[in-house]
């Protein structure tokens, strides 16, 4: 289709022998900023946490009822706390490399185990939130800016609107209201029914039956986000010169829009969706708290009232790990979307 | 030397045919004023039982938004409410405003090595999971307001650093900063008092998104309990009434209507200032 070259959503195939070998440049480089971005984190929270009135070691030792002063000084030797501050740090970010992050004295496990319990609970959340935000957002957006000027492109701004303003937490509950106390179709919270189905099917539709509500709790103000920039961006795409091309090449309306301004259309939805990613992590931080969902929420909020650093140092970390992840994951979607993009 | 001329009265007149912006700036100047004269209206401590608890709205002619789980009254602690969430917001937009400025305007002004660390430090910002952070720092240093301000605007700053930065970029090497360079004026006047009048339209339209985003973060903090436990905020009233929403769900559900529409409004404002702002966009 010769044609087709007219747009810059097409040209893929022309240069597609050199495509897996950018992808792989741009995963080395982007793997590399990684580790400076990483260093930060811990550098950063790491200084707060030594800002906090009253080491971890008061605590610890005030619940266990320990007054020994050897004990103490034992204590104090194995978690490293006489060294000076600059120390504790380089041996911390010395054991991070050997991905030892620490022992959590609460729960008696190392750290990772604490947090690996419930990391995928949370990314469960995040990944189905995204999904719905990205599917309803990109639809709506499409329709608005196809019906532009209509009373379908007003519901969905109005609707749009208001999920933009509600706040996550609050539209959670009124969730549960409706839908769990009012006319009792899906659980208030929680991952599974207690005592339910184990076995393979039973088990998937049994979470996919207590995920509704949070996703949509969580899903609903991105997919706004979505809605609106999706509308914009069609409606600025479909006004360039290639769009007007291939109406007059006499394509369809259709096909013009789905092909080409679509397409198109979607980059400033991935770039935002790379930009929210660690908000989209603490605010499933929050919707856990509503829904009892058994994500790393619970065991942050523990860990910070408790005072047990290394867990909250932890969380942080693979927070943030989780973030850049995803951040990669969407340069390489957006590499594959617009070819023209050089990956600086 | 060119300086930001302000067109006043067809700025106005742009803001004011958007009617949904119009519409927004009458709500908050209501919201506005309802917590300037909260006391007025409710001399009494809006934390004090005065009814019967759990009443719904409507039920008391004395309490027309009802009363919660202790019997206060509902709509004396919306009104009282406002203050802090509104207070809040401005605060903690005022903190982001002033970093990312600060951050932004010298990254885009100096260039090089500087500005290379700016964003860097901006990207790390946006790595880290925002509200995780606001929660570890408001834990850390104490639940107080002025706590909760700093840490919304330590996690709030990036948008504002980029844009200032995108400004000053554009705008450094234009003739009337070569002018004032060749006239021997130093750095520092000239970004505050050149550049950054002229790159301040767009940076006040994101300062009022960020209010809204503030006033989110604040409503977070505090309907999961770390809040100032001095300062009923509508998040707070909000988490109070969860463990009540299968008898009365409207103890729930009133403070989150507050917290929805203020911020709609909000937002509404910014695209208002937007388009007044964006004579790029005027015709759209």
């Amino acid at each position: 289709m010769a044609g087709e070259l007219a747009s810059p959503a097409a040209p893929r195939v022309a240069r597609g022998s050199s495509r897996g070998g950018a992808a792989l440049k741009l995963l080395r480089r982007r793997l590399i900023q990684a580790v400076p971005l990483l260093l930060g984190v811990v550098v950063i929270n790491f200084v707060l946490i030594q800002l906090a009135p009253g080491s971890f070691l008061e605590l610890m030792t005030a619940e266990n009822q320990v007054s020994d002063p050897a004990t103490i000084a034992l204590l104090r030797k194995t978690y490293g706390l006489d060294d000076p501050v600059w120390l504790q740090l380089v041996k911390y970010i010395w054991a991070l490399m050997r991905l030892d992050f620490g022992f959590s004295y609460r729960q008696n496990i190392p750290v990772i185990d604490a947090i690996s319990v419930h990391l995928p609970a949370t990314l469960l959340l995040m990944l189905s939130a995204i999904t719905l935000a990205l599917a309803v957002g990109v639809a709506a957006g499409v329709v608005a800016s196809v019906k532009v000027r209509t009373f379908w492109d007003s519901l969905v701004s109005i609707l749009a609107m208001f999920f933009f303003a509600a706040p996550s937490f609050w539209l959670g509950i009124m969730l549960i209201v409706l839908f769990s106390v009012k006319l009792g179709w899906l659980p208030v919270g929680g991952m599974m029914t207690i005592g339910g189905t184990s076995d393979g099917l039973g088990a998937v539709l049994d979470i996919l039956h207590h995920l509704l509500l949070p996703t949509l709790a969580l899903g609903l103000f991105y997919a706004a986000t979505y809605t609106r920039v999706m509308r914009s961006s069609m409606l600025e795409v479909a006004q360039l010169d290639f769009v007007r091309t291939a109406r007059a090449k006499g394509l369809s309306r259709n096909r013009v829009t789905i092909s080409h301004v679509l397409r198109n259309a979607l980059l400033p939805v991935v770039t935002i969706l790379g930009v929210q990613m660690g908000t989209v992590l603490a605010g499933s931080v929050v919707i856990e708290s509503v829904f009892s969902w058994p994500g790393v929420g619970s065991l942050l909020f523990d860990s910070v009232s408790s005072r047990n650093y290394p867990v909250v140092l932890g969380i942080m970390v693979l927070g943030s790990l989780v973030v850049i992840a995803a951040n990669i994951a969407v340069d390489l979607i957006y590499m594959w979307l617009d070819p023209r993009i050089e990956i600086r | 030397m060119r300086r930001f001329e302000f067109p006043r009265f067809e700025f106005v007149g742009r803001f004011a045919r958007n009617r949904g912006a119009l519409v927004g700036a009458i709500l908050i100047l209501g919201v506005a004023l309802m917590a300037l004269l909260a006391p007025l209206f409710f001399p009494v401590d809006p934390l004090r039982i005065v009814g019967q608890p759990e009443l719904w709205p409507g039920e008391d002619p004395d309490f027309p938004l009802g009363t919660d789980s202790l019997g206060r009254d509902m709509l004396s602690m919306i009104v009282h409410g406002a203050r802090a969430t509104l207070l809040i917001g401005l605060f903690a937009s005022a903190v982001a405003t002033v970093i990312g400025v600060g951050v932004g305007a010298t990254a885009g002004y100096f260039g090089g090595w500087i500005d290379e660390i700016a964003m860097r430090a901006a990207e790390l910002f946006q790595t880290i999971p925002n509200l995780i952070f606001v929660l570890t720092i408001v834990v850390i240093l104490g639940s107080t307001l002025g706590n909760i301000v700093i840490a919304i605007g330590i996690v709030s700053w990036t948008p504002i650093a980029r844009m200032t930065r995108a400004e000053f970029l554009a705008l450094r090497d234009r003739e009337f900063v070569q002018a004032c360079r060749s006239m021997g004026m130093g750095d520092f006047r000239i970004i505050m008092g050149e550049i950054l009048p002229n790159a301040l339209p767009p940076v006040i339209v994101l300062s009022s998104l960020v209010v809204a985003g503030a006033i989110l973060f604040e409503s977070a903090v505090s309907f999961l309990g770390l809040g100032d436990p001095n300062v009923a905020s509508w998040g707070r009233l909000v988490g109070d009434g969860r463990q009540l929403i299968r008898s009365s769900w409207y103890i729930c559900a009133i403070p989150g209507v507050a917290i929805m529409i203020t911020v709609l409004c909000l937002n509404l404002i910014g695209d208002g200032l937007n388009d007044a702002l964006n004579p790029k966009l005027r015709d759209r």
